[in-house]
């Protein structure tokens, strides 16, 4: 198989890894001695590459009371372990950047994700910095404290958005068991009152190699790539104990729930969300589509009914995939002088019109061109491939990125219309209103 | 087999038109970077009159409305923008190979004939007057705004419009106003196209000798100042009501061209200040005092046709102003005092020439590198020397730009949030 000018070379006997399968020029490992996934997929059209380690763990797996926990964590693990460590002038940032690394470090619901877009003559420095957290990190009260006013400044910076604060009002309403309900920055009571103790406990919890996933994209050789896996995650033993599972499942939603925000400010917002399936059922595809349909530039739906029209800045539909299941919503900017209840009023007209007569093959067939072509444009480089498959493990599945086309030009008109029946419902319907105060 | 740019970009002259293209082994996409120099008269304002009328080039051209437009793009998946950058106006694209036929075609024709429908004219403006109003609550750039109106002339390019002036202005504006904008200042006047992607030059050749090597340059000349103005130093507070995170901007006026011996080791020297994770200022006022989430310097605003100024960017809660500036002042100082150790200086230039590599990894990436260095006379070739040339600098050289330029007791300190007073900072 050619892709990208490099003869994939799928190495089906490495020793200490279990070959497990390869798909879309993705070759999947298990590390036999802990369990520690490693997907690779090389690339050659620059010499660079990209490694990631991706835990299966996000603010879905947090209790009431350490939330924001796994964020902290993320932050925390900059702050070094015995041998790489700032007071040594080896710190993650120090040694890593200074080889030209890009790196960083992202949260989300399902998962936490450190990584590096660095040369490829560097590789294995990340390899075993990225193997040398994974148990060493040092967790210092005092390195607590300073990253606790960090992250609060973070917070504030964040709450200054008036949109950031309606999607998580929505999601806070939406969500009243599941922790899909809490901010993934966490609230900030429990931020101000997180302890090392608590963070201790969460990675050792955690931060195990049978609990996470390496990925490595871009120009290097799959074999001494495993080799230094190998090297550096080996010695790692798999955690004393199962990882906890989240079992708590939201109850289904039996009427519309509304909230309204008030915050200083000049527009007003109208968020609608709808309860969606698990990421990687079928019908999270349909509703991908349909997404794109409503809002995707500027012969979509709400688009012209909205925007084209004057009434909104913009108006944008998303599908947001997880692991549990999660919303479907669309966020509508208010034009001056627009009252929300008219917008929201043709927004909804606009979702039982598809409900009731569906959608036309020349839209169903422009969204899909559309993603296929959004697809190919997300896989420039290796750190947008990593961006990508990130989410795709995070849900549960790596392969959904390798399928994802397929799944998608699998999708009829019919899908559409029954999927916008089975989730666009008033009784699974979340609307939130931003109302601008004025001073 | 080819390995520099200089060897790999091929350059075609085509009427007005430099086309430069970059086959890269990528798989089907194309991205396209372009721009020309419009020559606004910046202290009539034409900043915004520029902004209007480029906001108008997706609304529908001479040949077919905005919806047929669109969806010849949205068929087939690509995806084309137009901006406006100072004196220039630009435009991007990115599209499968298949598509680079259609696309082209559009773009140019988008370019030179824009319908200017009435209608379409009143929507614009009130999509822009949405934006300036949203503007209006964002402390980042009421802060930005801010600085730059107290080092600049409303002449100077880098001179921002406060929300509330361009909102009065905007209102002022009429659909003759941007017609005879885009008469006067579209043109081909160094209009470069780059092609970075899975595609081949005698592909692309006679598409851009058919839809741009015929547009004619436009009259207009450069108009605008290109030194600062700095006011004196001062604190200035912007009240931006319920923002409890403060943007902090603190700078002042650097009197330097980009090709300036000093800029390559001044933009080195600011970069150990406060370029990324590691820097001074990080690794102080966030990593050891925890008193911001995010602190940055820099140089900003600074090309080859004006100066620009020093930057700082620090976001503070209100409980942590006052010692977050200090924090930062006092780095401040001690970096221009004590300057740069060897240490630091050996570590920045390998990350430098790291991150120009990482930054070259998609074609996005490169296609902005190339059309950035052509914009400034430097040519493809200056991606293959770019690296020599911070390798090559001195600590001597970086001190001495640092001691030349940066100066403490000049920067201007911008508030922007929910504060009124200092007192209000400490409540």
């Amino acid at each position: 198989m050619e892709r990208n000018g490099l003869a994939l070379e799928v190495l089906s006997a490495q020793e200490g890894f279990a070959f497990l399968e390869s798909v879309g020029g993705i070759a999947a490992y298990r590390l036999v001695a802990n369990g520690l996934n490693v997907l690779l997929m090389p690339q050659n059209t620059v010499p660079v590459v990209a490694f990631m380690i991706t835990y299966h763990v996000g603010s879905r797996n947090e209790p009431t009371g350490l939330t924001g926990a796994t964020h902290m964590l993320e932050h925390l693990m900059f702050k070094g372990t015995t041998r790489f460590h700032k007071a040594k002038g080896t710190s993650v940032f120090q040694v890593l950047q200074r080889v030209g690394a890009q790196v960083n470090a992202t949260t989300w619901l399902d998962r936490t994700n450190y990584y590096a877009l660095l040369p490829r003559e560097h590789l294995s420095l990340a390899i075993e910095i990225e193997a040398d957290r994974m148990r060493g990190a040092l967790l210092l009260p005092e390195d607590v404290e300073a990253e606790r006013t960090v992250i609060l400044n973070e917070m504030d910076r964040s709450e200054n958005d008036p949109l950031r604060n309606l999607y998580q009002a929505v999601w806070s309403v939406a969500f009243v068991a599941h922790p899909y309900r809490h901010p993934t920055i966490g609230w900030r009571s429990d931020v101000e009152h997180m302890t090392a103790e608590a963070l201790r406990h969460f990675y050792d919890t955690f931060y195990w190699p049978n609990n996470a996933t390496v990925s490595i994209i871009g120009d290097f050789e799959p074999e001494e790539a495993l080799k230094l896996v190998r090297q550096h995650f080996e010695p790692i033993a798999r955690s004393p104990h199962p990882i906890p599972p989240v079992w708590t499942q939201e109850p289904v939603q039996r009427g519309e729930r509304r909230l309204v925000l008030r915050q200083a400010g000049e527009l007003g917002i109208v968020m609608v969300a709808f309860k969606s399936p698990v990421g990687l059922d079928l019908d999270a595809d349909a509703l991908d589509v349909l997404a794109v349909i409503l809002s995707h530039g500027r012969n979509s739906r709400l688009y012209r009914k909205l925007t084209d029209t004057g009434r909104t800045l913009s108006v944008t539909a998303t599908n947001e995939r997880h692991r549990d299941p999660a919303l479907f919503y669309i966020v509508a900017r208010l034009a001056p002088g627009v009252t929300h209840a008219e917008v929201e009023g043709i927004l909804l007209e606009e979702l039982a019109q598809v409900a009731a007569y569906g959608v036309s093959e020349e839209e169903l067939v422009r969204a899909q061109t559309q993603l296929a072509a959004l697809e190919a444009y997300g896989r420039d480089g290796p750190f947008a491939i990593a961006a990508q498959l990130n989410e795709a493990i995070a849900i549960g599945d790596w392969k959904l990125y390798a399928t994802y086309l397929d799944r998608i030009a699998c999708v009829t008109a019919s899908d559409i219309q029954r999927v916008a029946q089975a989730y666009l419902t008033e009784a699974a319907r979340t609307v939130g209103w931003y109302i601008p105060q004025t001073a | 087999m080819k390995h520099s740019f200089a060897e790999r970009v091929v350059a075609v002259q085509l009427g007005n038109c430099r086309l430069y293209v970059l086959p890269l082994a990528v798989e089907q996409v194309v991205t396209l970077r372009g721009s020309f120099l419009a020559w606004p008269d910046v202290a009539a304002g034409d900043l915004l009159r520029q902004r209007l009328t480029v906001s108008m080039l997706d609304r529908g051209t001479a040949q077919r409305d905005r919806f047929e437009l669109a969806r010849l793009l949205e068929d087939r998946g690509a995806h084309v923008g137009f901006g406006s950058r100072g004196l220039r106006i630009e435009f991007t694209g990115r599209m499968l190979r298949r598509h680079v036929p259609d696309v082209l075609p559009l773009i140019a024709e988008q370019l030179r004939t824009p319908r200017f429908d009435p209608e379409e004219f009143e929507k614009v403006r009130r999509q822009l007057e949405a934006q300036l109003k949203q503007a209006l609550e964002q402390t980042a750039t009421r802060a930005r705004v801010a600085l730059s109106q107290r080092l600049y002339s409303p002449a100077h390019p880098n001179y921002g419009l406060d929300p509330r002036e361009a909102l009065t202005r905007l209102a002022e504006l009429t659909l003759e106003d941007v017609k005879t904008y885009h008469a006067t200042h579209f043109g081909a006047n160094e209009l470069t196209l780059v092609l970075v992607g899975q595609i081949q030059p005698e592909a692309v050749v006679p598409l851009v000798e058919r839809f741009f090597a015929d547009w004619a340059l436009h009259a207009a000349t450069p108009c605008f100042t290109a030194a600062a103005a700095p006011q004196p130093p001062g604190r200035e507070l912007i009240y931006v009501p319920d923002r409890q995170n403060l943007d902090v901007c603190l700078g002042h006026a650097v009197p330097l061209r980009r090709q300036d011996p000093d800029y390559l080791p001044l933009y080195v020297g600011t970069y150990i200040l406060g370029g990324n994770f590691s820097a001074r200022l990080m690794a102080t006022v966030r990593d050891e005092r925890g008193l911001t989430y995010w602190i940055h310097a820099g140089l900003e605003g600074i090309n080859t046709l004006h100066d620009g100024h020093f930057q700082i960017d620090v976001t503070l809660s209100r409980d942590q102003l006052e010692e977050g500036l200090k924090a930062t002042l006092a780095e401040v100082r001690r970096f221009v005092a004590e300057g740069v150790t060897e240490a630091e200086l050996a570590e920045k230039k390998d990350t430098l020439t790291g991150l120009f590599q990482t930054g070259l990894s998609t074609t996005g990436g490169l296609a902005t590198a190339l059309l950035i260095n052509i914009e400034r006379g430097f040519g493809p070739a200056y991606l293959d020397r770019y690296p020599e040339e911070i390798r090559a600098l001195t600590r001597s050289q970086v001190n001495e730009a640092v001691a030349r330029y940066l100066k403490p007791d000049m920067l201007h300190t911008v508030i922007a949030g929910s504060i009124r007073a200092p007192q209000d900072a400490v409540l």
